[in-house]
């Protein structure tokens, strides 16, 4: 593929077009914070974290769903993506009920870090505090709703690479939840695998095993990306 | 949960030919969404279990797309329906008490069904009929310049309760 050229913070980047902004950006280490984005599965341009400004347009761009093109002209750290980027991180925590103090996930969400990142030091829009489920049904895990931050990672990774599409998005607005089945408890559906990967993609402190507590979950997101490399070099054989 | 449907009953035929005629194609799902829905009058699991195994959709895929759309209901709509208008419109002239005086007098909030499947109520933006607001659908007939107070009278006498 023929090299093109883009502009990045100011620095001049060869790379190809099959690329999205966000891949260039990863591959030469210019930090964009992302939470719907997981390297293996497809985009869907969903929590509009990884915001960019691009010369002649006006309206900012999602870096993971936008393909470079050459001759273009970005910024990724602009005050104005700094505060939108912040604005955003904001109402993920006013959305839904997030006490990362109790939470299995504290110290290794990517919410919370992402609240430092964007340095949040305070929300500035009412919290909604809704009516959450605790799906404790599944034998071995755990889905907290109450921790959900939408981004559909688990719906992908369910679909995308399990193949099992238990999970799905229910309703619309504030009512959206995540759903397995016909909105049935997990632990009765008859599509889940019990395999694991939705735990390792989701970025919160959603999905769980049991039996660990406060502090305790060890996440492994990078999985995801290997078990399709792996796969690849098996289907070469 | 008991997720097949009576081979005997007609409506199982009828949903049967309709995803026949669409060629079991995964693109047709809403189409036949329609039908069922036009055939139970709401949408039970049995059948969205059934129109998900014809069709090779997730569950998850066809509760996800039932439950996006405010037409598809998955419970039983009631025997009389009162659909109150939350338009712009409606909402500025006083949706909202309807709504309000309804849930007093028949403790039904929008989507709920009464016990007795007598009483559906729901809530839709915007009817088109402005100029009338507040503006209530009571089985499918349109009531314009609703006073709620005396509006829970008019329900009660369509319902054969008075
Ligand atoms: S459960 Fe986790 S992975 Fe799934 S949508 Fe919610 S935050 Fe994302
Ligand atoms: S990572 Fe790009 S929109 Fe979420």
């Amino acid at each position: 593929m023929n090299t093109i050229h883009v502009n990045i913070n100011n620095i001049e980047i060869p790379t190809t077009a099959d690329k999205t902004i966000l891949d260039v950006c990863r591959e030469h280490k210019i930090d964009i914070p992302t939470m719907c984005h997981l390297k293996g599965l497809s985009d869907v341009g969903a929590c509009r974290l990884c915001i960019v400004e691009i010369e002649g347009m006006n309206k900012l761009q999602s870096a993971c769903t936008t393909k470079v093109a050459d001759h273009m002209i970005i910024q990724t750290n602009t005050d104005r993506i700094k505060k939108y980027r912040r604005i955003t991180t904001e109402l993920f925590f006013a959305e839904r009920n997030h006490v990362c103090s109790v939470c299995v996930a504290n110290g290794k969400c990517e919410l919370q870090n992402l609240g430092y990142q964007v340095e949040m030091d305070h929300v500035r829009y009412p919290f909604l505090f809704p009516q959450c489920e605790v799906d404790t049904s599944h034998p071995w895990y755990v889905m907290d709703h109450n921790r959900c931050i939408m981004c559909t990672r688990c719906v992908r990774v369910c679909q995308e690479v399990e193949g099992a599409h238990n999970w799905d998005v229910m309703n619309r607005g504030h009512a959206v939840r995540i759903i397995s089945d016909f909105n049935t408890p997990w632990g009765e559906s008859t599509t889940c695998t019990s395999c694991g990967k939705c735990l390792h993609a989701c970025p919160t402190g959603a999905i769980w095993p049991k039996a660990i507590v406060q502090g305790q979950l060890e996440k492994k997101p990078e999985i995801i990306e290997e078990l399709i490399e792996k796969r690849k070099m098996h289907d070469g054989f | 949960m008991n997720n097949t449907l009576s081979t005997t009953d007609p409506r199982t035929k009828l949903i049967s030919s309709k995803l026949k005629k669409e060629a079991y194609k995964a693109d047709a799902l809403i189409e036949v969404l329609h039908t069922a829905q036009n055939i139970y009058g709401y949408l039970p699991i049995p059948v969205l279990a059934y129109i998900s195994k014809s069709l090779h959709l997730p569950p998850s895929r066809v509760y996800a797309t039932v439950s996006f759309y405010h037409f598809f209901s998955l419970k039983p709509k009631g025997e009389h329906t009162c659909l109150v208008c939350t338009g712009t419109a409606c909402y500025v002239k006083g949706a909202q008490q309807i709504l309000e005086k309804i849930e007093q007098v028949f403790h039904l909030k929008p989507g709920e069904t009464s016990k007795d499947n007598k009483l559906g109520i729901q809530v839709a933006r915007c009817v088109g009929a402005c100029g009338l607001a507040p503006v209530v659908v009571l089985d499918d007939e349109v009531q314009g310049n609703i006073v709620s107070e005396e509006f829970t009278q008019t329900m009660k006498e369509k319902m054969g309760l008075l």
